[in-house]
């Protein structure tokens, strides 16, 4: 997966670039407008991570020719503006995903795999399995051992999307916003209490533990081997 | 701020005053000068009118007279109008014969040629000028002895003329002066009334930003000023209380910044001092990365708060029903609740406002997850959803300590604490009911708090659309 990211901000260039790399993937990186425009437009990628406050050629004028080229490569803004009419002005002129400034390393990635995932043909199935862990997803029922665990819907909700995005980390803004619909930081620690509970039902009783907490960043699902 | 000009500069009040007053007194000046000239005029005319009125008695008289007693009629009319001056008759017989005229003929000339009247009155005078000399004059018919004489009378008017000329003349200097005077006395007055205004601005040129305590004094002031000054010491006021709210901002932040700064440099520089191992490094970039955390999201928030209060945050409004926001916000913190031994009811009929969802949960999420702080286990949370005359209300209500009231009114202060000991509790920064009203206040809502023992209820209230 090959990934264009362009910001001036020589620190956070780097970081971004080193971060995506060591998550496996191809990232290009573009230090001013100039180069990230002639990039975007002439090699191909599978993403776009555009700063939108550039000094010569700006992330919505690099969005809006590669919109007009009808490229649909999908792109994701960083900005260090949170206004409505520039998310309104992002998402208008093409822009896929919109993030401020500060950000969490752990929320980039976890955007930027559901950009590439939305990009890539869904998978239809009716069950996933992970080690012993089967999911029922027409049932909403979950099974671990061969033992039936009794979930509620909002703790089914959760072990899919951990199941789903199995070996990603998963911040808990993301998980607030994908499992419950809520979509602003809450003060609370309401992800790591739900997490402890489905922990107590998924991985208590049984090995390998699943539901691991990456500190400081939120939590995945991976199979334990461990190493 | 940009400052609208509208293009002219309006006119100078000063200016306003004396236009209004020259216009006022020239009117007044020139209608009293003509009625009083009408007025000497018309007595000068009745004057006249009397006095031809006694010319023809006196002739009539005498004439009746002579009748009576048989005598020549030019002899006795030669005394009949003796001791008047500039005094002229003429009288003809039924024959159109002269039988006495005075030596000047050309008064008898002209009278000759007039219509005899009824009767002598101001409006039906004959006038005329001959020899450049003015008369006025009349003609009547009387019956003496059985017989009808025409009586012409006239009087020589040049004393009136020159009299009237004069009089004008001065009348119209009176009236010039006075005029003059009076608008200088008004120029001066405006002046003088304006000396409280040039008082007021030197008193406001002294306040500055560092002295905003001062006021100014509204007894000193005239009743017209009072409402100007008593705006301005509340302008004053406003000022002052959000420049030192807003001092005690920064002072907040600086304060909020410093204990994860100092943190931050310190178990750095700590850790750094010796060599490690890797689980140790791993151990501090972890801290690090915790107190990083909570500085972001301070720095989110603040600007959050920032955007709010210039008016840039604004909702995307869409049609929600308030129960069904709180029921979702419910299931978000059952886990919470659950855990902490706390149960979340719901009260209340649906409601739908006008709304954004996102931020509307975050208030309701803000609350809540306030109430659950200080809620114990086995007690209740109870949420109340409802409808009142001003709009949509939502209620928060938990059971606890009362909160002081001395401290109800900061509760939605930005980094406001009741116990300054809790300072640094492991949730929030204590912007949490700051953004609460700042939300609530950008859909054009309010929200409030009371406290009693046992009892603490936060109330949000929105308009419905």
């Amino acid at each position: 997966m090959r990934i264009l990211v362009v910001e001036d901000e020589s620190k956070t260039g780097d970081y971004i670039r080193q971060g995506l790399t060591e998550a496996g993937f191809m990232v290009t990186l573009a230090r001013n407008g100039l180069d990230g425009h002639h990039l975007a437009m002439t090699e191909s990628f599978d993403l776009l991570v555009l700063d939108v406050m550039l000094p010569d050629v700006d992330g919505w004028r690099i969005v809006q020719s590669l919109r007009e080229a009808e490229r649909q490569t999908p792109v994701l803004f960083l900005t260090a503006r949170d206004s409505v009419d520039d998310r309104v002005k992002g998402l208008e002129l093409g822009a896929d995903d919109y993030l401020v400034k500060p950000f969490a390393f752990a929320e980039l990635l976890a955007r930027v795999r559901t950009l590439l995932r939305r990009s890539a043909a869904p998978v239809v199935t009716d069950q996933i399995k992970v080690a012993d862990l089967v999911l029922d997803l027409l049932s909403h029922r979950a099974m671990r051992g061969g033992r039936k665990i009794n979930l509620s819907h909002k703790e089914f909700c959760l072990l899919e999307l951990l199941v789903r995005r199995q070996g990603e980390v998963l911040p808990r803004s993301l998980i607030a916003s994908q499992v419950w619909d809520m979509n602003f930081d809450s003060d609370t620690n309401v992800i790591d209490v739900a997490i402890r509970r489905l922990r107590a039902k998924i991985d208590d009783d049984f090995e390998p533990k699943l539901i691991h907490t990456v500190r400081g960043m939120g939590y995945k699902l991976e199979i334990d081997d461990g190493s | 701020m940009a400052v609208r000009s509208a293009g002219r500069r309006p006119l100078s009040l000063n200016n306003r005053v004396m236009l209004f007053v020259g216009v006022t007194i020239s009117l007044s000046m020139f209608l009293i000068g003509h009625l009083v000239l009408k007025a000497v005029e018309r007595h000068f005319i009745e004057q006249d009118v009397g006095e031809l009125k006694v010319i023809t008695q006196a002739v009539e008289h005498t004439l009746q007279k002579a009748v009576n007693r048989s005598l020549a009629f030019s002899d006795a009319l030669t005394e009949a109008v003796s001791g008047h001056h500039g005094v002229y008759f003429i009288v003809w017989n039924e024959d159109d014969e002269l039988i006495y005229a005075p030596e000047d003929t050309g008064i008898a000339q002209e009278l000759k040629a007039y219509t005899p009247l009824e009767d002598i009155r101001p409006d039906n005078l004959y006038n005329w000028k001959s020899n450049g000399n003015a008369y006025s004059g009349s003609v009547v018919i009387k019956n003496i002895g059985g017989r009808n004489y025409r009586i012409a009378s006239a009087i020589n008017m040049d004393f009136h003329i020159k009299f009237l000329i004069n009089f004008r003349r001065s009348l119209w200097l009176i009236m010039v002066v006075a005029g003059a005077i009076t608008l200088l006395a008004a120029w001066y007055g405006v002046h003088q009334g304006h000396a409280p205004l040039r008082v007021l601005s030197e008193a406001m040129r002294n306040i500055h930003a560092d002295r905003l305590h001062v006021r100014l004094d509204t007894q000193t002031m005239p009743s017209e000023l009072k409402p100007l000054v008593d705006s301005f010491n509340r302008m004053i006021s406003r000022l002052e209380d959000s420049f030192v709210r807003l001092s005690n901002f920064s002072a907040d932040i600086a304060h909020e910044l410093r204990t994860p700064l100092t943190n931050l440099i310190t178990q750095t520089q700590v850790g750094l001092s010796k060599s490690r191992s890797l689980d140790e490094y791993r151990e501090l970039l972890y801290s690090n990365l915790e107190e990083q955390e909570r500085l972001t999201k301070m720095v989110n928030d603040m600007l959050w708060l920032a955007q709010s209060e210039h008016g840039l945050i604004r909702p995307e409004l869409e049609s929600l029903n308030l129960i069904v926001e709180v029921q979702a916000i419910f299931e978000f913190f059952e886990a919470l609740a659950e855990e902490k031994g706390i149960a979340l009811v719901i009260e209340g009929s649906p409601v739908t406002v006008q709304g954004d969802r996102s931020m509307l949960r975050r208030v309701i999420s803000n609350l809540l997850s306030n109430a659950i702080r200080y809620t114990n286990t086995g007690e209740e949370i109870r949420i109340q959803v409802g409808q009142e005359e001003k709009g949509a209300y939502i209620s928060v209500e938990n059971p606890g300590p009362a909160i002081p009231p001395e401290h109800l009114a900061n509760l939605f202060d930005r980094f406001y604490r009741v116990e300054p000991s809790r300072y640094r509790d492991s949730e929030g920064a204590g912007l949490g009911l700051a953004i609460v009203k700042s939300v609530v206040e950008a859909h054009g809502g309010n929200v409030s708090v009371a406290s009693e023992p046992g009892r603490t209820c936060f109330t949000v209230s929105v308009p419905i659309s």
